[in-house]
């Protein structure tokens, strides 16, 4: 291994340590503190489930653009039921069942009619962030409509001595514990990354490549519903376009996360360390009344330089 | 007419040393045969040669005179062309827009392009060799491998500035047929006559032995042995090359290994890609070779075997039931299948040696299918690839970063991992040194002594031979016969192929 390699694997965590000491100087008080670290551990929790579900599709060498979209559609098609009357149990299953329809349609386009995951992702992205707005008439559901028991789950969690692990925070922690066993543990998740590698290969030596690829959209629709519902939970209401941005940070949490990984491929305890990275870098920036739109180019600058140092190891070679 | 002379070449990447002492005299109008293991040091003197690796020292003189050796545009300053193994031809161009993609294209008006000229000028170039039945006007992608060889060359000798006078070849004939190779030694024999020197690189002995004046053999990096053709054999050049003395070259089966009496898999009328009315019967333990011309269709009755190739027509029972539907569920049924290229179709290259290996077998290794056990698969691939006599450092070690026969045996443990009863091989030995050859021989002959049915085919003659118990010849579209392999020999093996009745009727 060379020092490039090094840099590759490392540069990202050691990027990583010296923001954390920046905070930790710059608050004393506030960053480090247990409190503000639990309440950035809800803030991303959002954030983390979509992308630890996009590492499943990003594992395979395909991604997901439509999972913004998702997450909106479900929060609103959850919300609409509420106000129908519907139950709270059955529109959180008919919200993530959205999901899971929603993950099904990606895999059929991608992996049985072969359409490029860029093209048909962005086509059903369209398609899902139009179906949030007919379903809501472009309103904003709030307010009474919400009932309490689905809001109150946000604001629920888990008394541990003196800290309280909010409930979203556990629903994320969960997530990252399915999906790290389905990844790393199983051999349905050794195939994905067989057909990462080389899915020609991986189809020759018995791999069902085609159902396994459409499956693993399911995922990434879920995951998508999931956060989608968090979302609504937690901010007490529904519009058509709130969980819009959860789809490009999403993807490039897993690219953070694959500088860091030694083959550089997606590995979802990466992708959770991105997560991180993004959700402190965001905390911090906000404690010190830096400028959203800033917070924007920084995030941007971060992932261009973690990625371009990743691609150093491989300029040499050329 | 001049003469290129290298000594004194040392090369080091980090603490291997790759290149040591060598050196190398290139005379006019002779072919000078490199030849080597995999991993001998012959890509890093070539990539020497070609400027793009820098020698950490090396003397290089033309006709006595020293000259500088600093980058690929001196490479092309003293002459020196190359023909690689992976042809760089553009597929979406014409022929002529191909030939002639590094000169400056002929203009009409200072602005268009004159196609006439174009083509005319590249039918000159190819019909300098006698290539006249290329049309300059058609799709390069739609040549075949051996046309695509004959139009690189062409481009090369349609250079209109320094006339070259050293070519190196690296296995051109690799993925060529033998009519096509035929027309390249022609070609070859032009160029010396021409008095270009050429540096010859491939691993097919008899081609060596036919064409070149002159043999170098690289052992770990140094000069193994090096004089003119005449002066050594066949058999010294392996010598040279393994550093012992040759076995015989193809392990024969051992006592109380011949072939059973079940039969494995039934084949009747099967019609698929370029070829029809296949029919066969494999029994347990017999080798099954099938020979042809490039592109005959053994590779797609390999995949059809597999179940990922649609039939036109026919049947396929294996092990008393219909054959598999696709390559899934031929794995599951015991089948394993070692694809023809192994980097585009064998391997995840960047992955490690496990994963590689038990890939087909994940299931098995796992407790009830839900639960991978990454101990058991380690355990698999480490005794697989004892098994294969695989050579690497550690078993994390990326599969790109073996050479081209280990990453052949990390393919090959993986099909020997499930003890299949049916394994079929495309080109077992395709760009793989004769060392690691020996050890694929001996994994195919352990395979067949368990009892499994193997099919191989091959475009190296002998070793169909050496190897197998029947041969099926494809030619002209059809199954033409299947001969007994026992006392054939190369040339009636090649007349059949060619269209030549065998002696004996179908089996």
């Amino acid at each position: 291994m060379n020092v490039a390699v090094h840099l590759r694997r490392y540069g990202t965590l050691a990027g990583f340590a010296l923001m954390v000491i920046f905070f930790a100087v710059n608050l004393p008080d506030t960053f480090l503190s247990a409190r503000n670290l639990l309440n950035v551990s809800q803030q991303i929790s959002m954030l983390a489930v979509v992308a630890f579900t996009m590492t499943v599709v990003m594992s395979m060498g395909d991604f997901d653009l439509s999972v913004g979209a998702m997450a909106s559609l479900a929060g609103v098609v959850a919300a609409t039921l509420f106000v129908a009357g519907w139950p709270v149990g059955w529109a959180i299953a008919a919200a993530l069942g959205v999901g899971v329809v929603g993950g099904l349609l990606n895999g059929f386009l991608v992996s049985i009619l072969g359409i490029l995951p860029f093209v048909a992702t962005l086509g059903t992205m369209t398609v899902f962030g139009g179906l949030a707005f007919v379903v809501s008439d472009g309103r904003t559901v709030f307010g009474r409509d919400i009932p309490a028991g689905f809001s109150g789950f946000a604001r629920s969690g888990l008394e541990l001595g003196e800290w309280r692990i909010p409930a979203l925070t556990l629903v994320a922690l969960a997530v990252l514990a399915v999906i790290w066993l389905v990844l790393e543990q199983t051999p349905y998740g050794r195939r994905l990354y067989a057909i990462g590698g080389n899915i020609e290969a991986a189809r020759l030596a018995g791999t069902r490549v085609k159902r396994l690829r459409w499956l693993a959209f399911t995922f990434t629709g879920m995951g998508a519903a999931i956060a989608g519902l968090m979302y609504a939970s937690r901010v007490a209401s529904a519009n058509p376009t709130q969980g819009d941005g959860l789809m490009l940070d999403a993807i490039a949490c897993v690219f953070l996360g694959m500088t860091m990984s030694e083959e550089g491929e997606p590995r979802v305890l990466g992708t959770a360390l991105g997560v991180l990275l993004l959700g402190l870098l965001d905390n911090g920036l906000t404690q010190m009344n830096v400028d959203s739109y800033i917070r924007e180019v920084l995030v941007g600058t971060i992932i261009i330089l973690a990625v371009a140092s990743g691609s150093l190891g491989t300029l040499r070679r050329r | 007419m001049r003469t290129l002379t290298i000594s004194g070449l040392d090369k080091s990447y980090g603490p291997a040393r790759v290149l040591r002492g060598v050196d190398l005299t290139l005379h006019p109008g002779e072919v000078h045969a490199l030849m080597g293991e995999n991993g001998a040091g012959k890509s890093t003197l070539i990539k020497v040669l070609a400027g793009i690796v820098d020698a950490d020292r090396m003397t290089l003189a033309v006709d006595g005179a020293e000259r500088r050796l600093a980058g690929p545009a001196d490479a092309a300053a003293l002459g020196l062309r190359f023909v690689h193994q992976e042809l760089n031809i553009v597929p979406s161009l014409s022929v002529a827009e191909n030939i002639l993609l590094s000169r400056h294209t002929p203009r009409r008006f200072g602005l268009a392009v004159d196609w006439a000229a174009l083509r005319a000028r590249a039918a000159d170039a190819l019909a300098r060799f006698g290539a006249t039945h290329i049309d300059p006007g058609a799709r390069a992608g739609g040549l075949s491998t051996g046309d695509r060889m004959l139009t690189v060359l062409a481009g090369i000798l349609a250079a209109d500035d320094t006339p070259p006078s050293v070519f190196v070849m690296d296995e051109p004939t690799a993925a060529l047929t033998h009519a096509e190779a035929d027309r390249l030694f022609a070609v070859i024999a032009e160029l010396k006559a021409r008095g270009a020197a050429i540096l010859y690189v491939s691993h097919r002995m008899a081609e060596v032995v036919a064409i070149a004046n002159r043999v170098t053999v690289l052992r770990d990096g140094a000069v193994a042995l090096s004089c003119p053709m005449a002066e050594t054999s066949k058999e010294g050049i392996i010598e040279a090359m393994t550093g012992q003395p040759l076995a015989d070259a193809y392990p024969s089966r051992t006592e109380g290994t011949a072939p059973g009496r079940d039969i494995v898999l039934d084949v009747a009328e099967l019609s698929v890609g370029p070829v029809c009315d296949v029919a066969f019967r494999l029994r347990r333990g017999e080798i099954l070779g099938i020979a042809g011309l490039e592109g005959a269709g053994q590779s797609e009755v390999l995949r059809a075997l597999l179940g990922d190739l649609t039939l036109r027509n026919g049947r396929v029972t294996l092990g008393g039931e219909p054959g598999p539907r696709s390559a899934a569920e031929a794995w599951g049924r015991g089948v394993a299948y070692v694809p023809r290229e192994r980097r585009a179709e064998g391997l995840m290259l960047g992955r490690s040696i496990a994963p590689n290996v038990v890939l087909p077998h994940l299931q098995r290794l796992s407790r009830m299918g839900l639960w991978s056990r990454g101990r058991a698969e380690r355990v698999e691939a480490e005794a697989r690839g004892r098994e294969v006599r695989l050579k690497y450092d550690r078993l994390g070690q990326s599969v790109a970063t073996l050479s081209g026969g280990n990453q052949q045996k990390v393919v090959f443990a993986r099909a020997v991992a499930g003890t299949p009863r049916l394994a079929l091989l495309d080109e077992p030995t395709r760009g793989v040194d004769v060392g690691a050859r020996g050890d694929i021989y001996r994994s195919i002959r352990r395979l067949s002594a368990t009892g499994t049915g193997v099919v191989m085919t091959s475009s190296d003659l002998p070793e169909l031979i050496g190897m197998c118990d029947r041969i099926l010849i494809l030619s002209g579209g059809r199954q033409a016969g299947i001969v007994e392999a026992a006392g054939l020999t190369s040339a009636r093996l090649l007349a059949m192929i060619y269209g030549d009745r065998p002696a004996e009727a179908v089996a």
